[in-house]
């Protein structure tokens, strides 16, 4: 009899341990997809009695706060739809996105990033207290910026190239992140896509401002100077097709300088096929295609520029013929990049050749006050040897004066462009990258139009201007 | 009496980490340490202490890991009820010293276990007639009929029929165990017992159904067809009626879910809760996001995020059939496998006791309550982790209820007196023993 009550308690004895088992499954390994699960009301609710850390702007203005209603704490947003798309949204039902989504842990008090007190707080069983998040937007310039949206579709991102901090990213049309769960169901369905932030997540043939990177590919590996001379005839026919100008305009004997001041499609293209493939993409790589540009945004919300087809972005390696080439160097073909990308670009050259990480968190404080971690700027890429910047500036100089450009200038300040006019769907995609001032650069900005009958340098120009002579007017800039 | 110094050190420890638990609770609750947080503490150590002079007064030679391991389990239960419920806590910490009190009596009236083999056909009856009861006057919560209602007053007969009916098997198969296991007819190149001696099984197969299909109490019916294939097999030692069990589970199974719609709701919910989140898959899933809210080292006694913010638990039921999860957020992993691992002592000790016990319904009657209390565990536990499908019955000494607390009482004093006479047989004086021949 005893060998059979030991046996009933072997069995029983098994049967626990495989509650254990399935209690580590569900502790452990399963964990983290349970508490993600939307089904799981419990987990957000807990995140809603925690006061939220503010996110504020590089001055220290609060762009969204928080107000307490009854045992909740509720977003507000003092400035109204200020830099909407950067900021996102923290939402029960819709989830969150935006720097409310990347900086969570911060915002919601979990971080480890703030401090001695928040670890004790969370020993003692207390309930976190969100850290704030500062970001590098300066109010004026994110305004201009906005301003300079209004009423159209595009983007706007402006950048210290010297630190890479991003001063200003605006996107058009935009949504009110305080009415969300209200708006949503018309948000998500509307064909302007509100939701998305153009300045990061939208893909745009570049055009013409492309041809700045092509430029450079050009003078770093010394295929050409700026002096070299080209004719133009209006044509350019390449393995059995052509390239031509904008408005089917002929200019003749031209240098790069000159191609690249009125913007001559066919010197660019001719250029391109000197490069050939490998140096012509290996050129914009260099400039950071290719490469996911380091935003403290989530994952999602920052696009990868380069070359796609079908959608997805194809391989820098990936074939291509002479034909294919030359348009790729004046920005077309399948080229598509994004607004941050060419005001990347825009810094790139301004800051001597080297990119630096683009960031938009300059520094997070603790619910004391105290500042824990500051962002410290560092370089991305380098795209350009110093000399050939300075060549490329001096080039880009002269669109401002004397080409495409000349509505970018402002009274008394060098200003260095390039305008870029690509053909989307029958209208066009209006581009204007710059920097101000040329010879020692505060700001890079890059401005994109969606669906306009002008220019680049009818439409874009301009409001680049508005946005960089808001930034010189600051004093510090982050 | 060396085992009796033992029992109360570990009673100490067990006392400690009450003291413990409801200064963190009371601390999670009011954000502060009050000597209010103390006074639970101080009642709960009492009543051990209590518990503890009975059983050095009347049993003093037996086991001394049981009690401390079910004043452990009580504690936590206790903690754990008062963190989501304080009122709901001051009832069970009044049922505790009913308990106490019933487990007194049991020792000083009952004495010695073996008087209950000449009743087990009374006692047999009574817990057909607990059952019946229940059926006949029992009121319907969460779609199962177990609770009967008496004015205010209201308790769940099914727990203390679990423990009839062990002791009702152990004494019919220990007279019976030599019939069962001769070997009278051949089937498949196996010896067989005779069809005849199936009938019992058959009987108490027939019973847990008709608990299922009248009371839909799909947790207690497999729990006493369960412990009757335990039973059967330890005392024939023959694996053949394990088997034979087994079968008539499977067959008893297929017609509970074809013939019962509550069964095939559990059974649907067990395979996708997903599809049933907003209904009645609801609190299956509550519970696992509430286990894995708790993580590895847990959110702490009263700081896990157990209730919303109008008072309601996240997991409805939690006090009674859910306080696994309660438990395992707010001690996460680790407590919760520790939970387990203290219930696996307390079945171990009992399966000890029926191994050294002298006699075949001694013997019977601890290993039976033993498997009864590890089985009723996994049962639940295992429902609450969706290991099994969900079937509402109680955590012994933990989840909230007051029958649940004394029927498990009372187990453990049956076990105690086990242990008792065992130990008194084995190493006692002539005296002793002749006393115990005495009672």
């Amino acid at each position: 009899m005893n060998r059979a009550i030991s046996r009933t308690f072997l069995v029983i004895g098994l049967l626990l341990c495989a509650l254990i088992a399935n209690v580590v499954y569900i502790q452990v390994i399963d964990a983290s997809n349970l508490k993600s699960n939307p089904q799981n009301r419990a987990q957000i609710l807990q995140q809603e009695r925690i006061k939220r850390g503010n996110i504020t702007a590089y001055d220290g203005t609060v762009i969204a706060g928080t107000r307490r209603e009854g045992s909740y704490w509720v977003r507000t947003y003092p400035l109204g739809d200020f830099a909407t798309h950067v900021v996102g949204y923290d939402s029960l039902r819709y989830g969150r996105a935006g720097i409310e989504k990347s900086m969570n842990d911060v915002l919601s008090g979990q971080s480890t990033d703030l401090g001695v007190q928040s670890w004790i707080d969370r020993v003692l069983g207390r309930r976190p207290r969100g850290g704030t998040v500062r970001l590098t937007l300066v109010p004026e310039v994110q305004r201009a910026a906005q301003q300079a949206l209004s009423g159209q579709r595009g983007a706007v991102v402006a950048i210290d190239p010297a630190t890479g901090a991003i001063l200003a990213s605006a996107s058009a049309p935009t949504y009110s992140a305080a009415t969300l769960s209200k708006d949503w169901p018309r948000l998500s369905k509307e064909t302007s896509a509100p939701l998305l932030n153009r300045a990061m997540q939208a893909l745009y043939p570049p055009g013409s401002s492309f041809k700045v990177v092509t430029a450079g590919a050009g003078l770093r590996d010394g295929v050409v100077t700026p002096q070299t001379r080209y004719v133009d005839t209006g044509v350019y026919r390449v393995y059995g097709g052509k390239v031509v100008n904008y408005g089917g305009e002929v200019f003749g004997p031209n240098t790069l300088t000159q191609a690249l001041t009125f913007s001559i499609n066919t010197t660019f293209g001719k250029l391109g096929n000197q490069l050939r493939h490998s140096r012509l993409i290996g050129g914009a790589e260099a400039f950071g295609f290719w490469k996911r540009p380091p935003v403290e945004l989530p994952a999602g919300e920052v696009r990868v520029s380069g070359r796609y087809g079908d959608g997805s972005l194809l391989p820098p390696s990936a074939p291509m013929d002479p034909l294919a080439v030359a348009w790729a160097a004046v920005g077309q073909e399948k080229v598509l990049a994004t607004p941050l990308q060419m005001a990347l670009v825009a810094a790139g050259v301004a800051n001597g050749g080297r990119v630096m990480k683009p960031y938009m968190v300059d520094s997070v404080i603790s619910p004391q006050g105290k500042t824990t971690a500051v962002t410290k700027p560092g370089t991305w890429t380098v795209a350009l040897d110093a000399d050939t910047a300075a060549e490329l500036n001096a080039m880009m100089q002269e669109v401002v004066k004397v080409g495409t450009g000349t509505a970018a200038a402002l009274a008394g300040i060098s200003v260095a462009g390039k305008t870029g006019t690509a053909e989307r769907a029958g209208a066009n995609q209006a581009w204007f990258i710059a920097f101000a001032p040329a010879d020692a650069p505060r700001v890079a900005v890059a401005v994109t139009i969606e669906d306009t009958y002008g220019t680049g340098g009818e439409v874009a120009a301009p409001l680049a201007a508005s946005v960089m002579r808001a930034a010189l007017a600051q004093g510090r800039l982050p | 009496m060396r085992a009796r110094n033992t029992e109360l050190a570990f009673l100490a420890l067990a006392a400690l980490v009450a003291a413990a638990a409801y200064v963190a609770v009371y601390a999670g609750r009011y954000r502060e340490i009050s000597h209010w947080s103390l006074i639970y503490a101080g009642i709960y150590v009492v009543i051990f202490a209590l518990l503890h002079l009975v059983v050095r007064l009347r049993l003093p030679e037996a086991d001394p890991y049981l009690l401390p391991t079910a004043a452990l389990l009580a504690a936590l239960g206790l903690a754990e009820i008062y963190r989501i419920d304080p009122a709901l806590a001051l009832l069970q910490g009044r049922w505790l010293v009913v308990g106490a009190a019933i487990f007194a009596l049991t020792v000083f009236i009952l004495r010695d276990h073996m008087r209950l083999d000449r009743y087990r056909y009374t006692i047999g009856l009574i817990g057909l007639l607990l059952l019946l009861l229940t059926i006949v006057a029992g009121t319907v919560i969460n779609g199962a009929r177990l609770w009967i209602h008496v004015g205010s007053f209201s308790f769940q007969p099914s727990e203390f029929a679990k423990i009839c009916i062990v002791v009702f098997l152990a004494g019919y198969l220990n007279d019976k165990k030599e019939i069962l296991s001769m070997p009278t007819s051949r089937f498949l190149g196996m010896s067989v017992p005779q069809a005849k001696d199936f009938g019992p099984l058959l009987a108490v197969w027939a019973l847990s159904l008709l608990l299922l299909i009248f009371m839909r109490d799909f947790g207690m019916s497999l729990l006493l067809l369960a412990i009757f294939i335990a039973l059967i097999y330890m005392a024939t030692s023959r694996v053949v009626y394990a088997l034979a069990g087994l079968v008539l589970f499977a067959v008893g199974a297929a017609l509970a879910y074809q013939f019962v719609g509550h069964v095939q709701e559990r059974f649907a919910i067990w395979i996708d809760p997903w599809h049933y989140a907003a209904t009645t898959g609801y609190q299956l899933l509550q519970s696992l996001f509430t286990m894995a809210d708790g993580g590895v080292i847990g959110q702490g006694l009263g700081r896990g995020y157990l209730l919303f913010p109008n008072g309601t638990p996240v997991v409805p039921d939690m006090p009674t059939d859910f306080i696994f999860s309660a438990i395992a957020n707010e001690l996460g992993l680790v407590g919760a496998i520790g939970l387990i691992l203290l219930y696996l002592v307390f079945v171990w000790r009992g399966f000890h006791i029926a191994i050294y016990a002298s006699d075949g319904f001694s013997k019977l009657l601890a290993a039976g309550l033993a498997a009864a209390f590890g089985l009723q565990t996994f049962i639940i536990i295992g429902g609450v982790t969706r290991l099994i499908p969900l079937t509402g019955i109680t955590l012994p000494f933990v989840s909230y209820g007051g029958s649940s607390l004394l029927a498990n009482l009372m187990l453990v004093a049956l076990l105690l007196m086990v242990s008792h006479r065992a130990n008194v047989i084995r190493a006692g004086t002539a005296e002793e023993r002749f006393r115990l021949a005495e009672a």
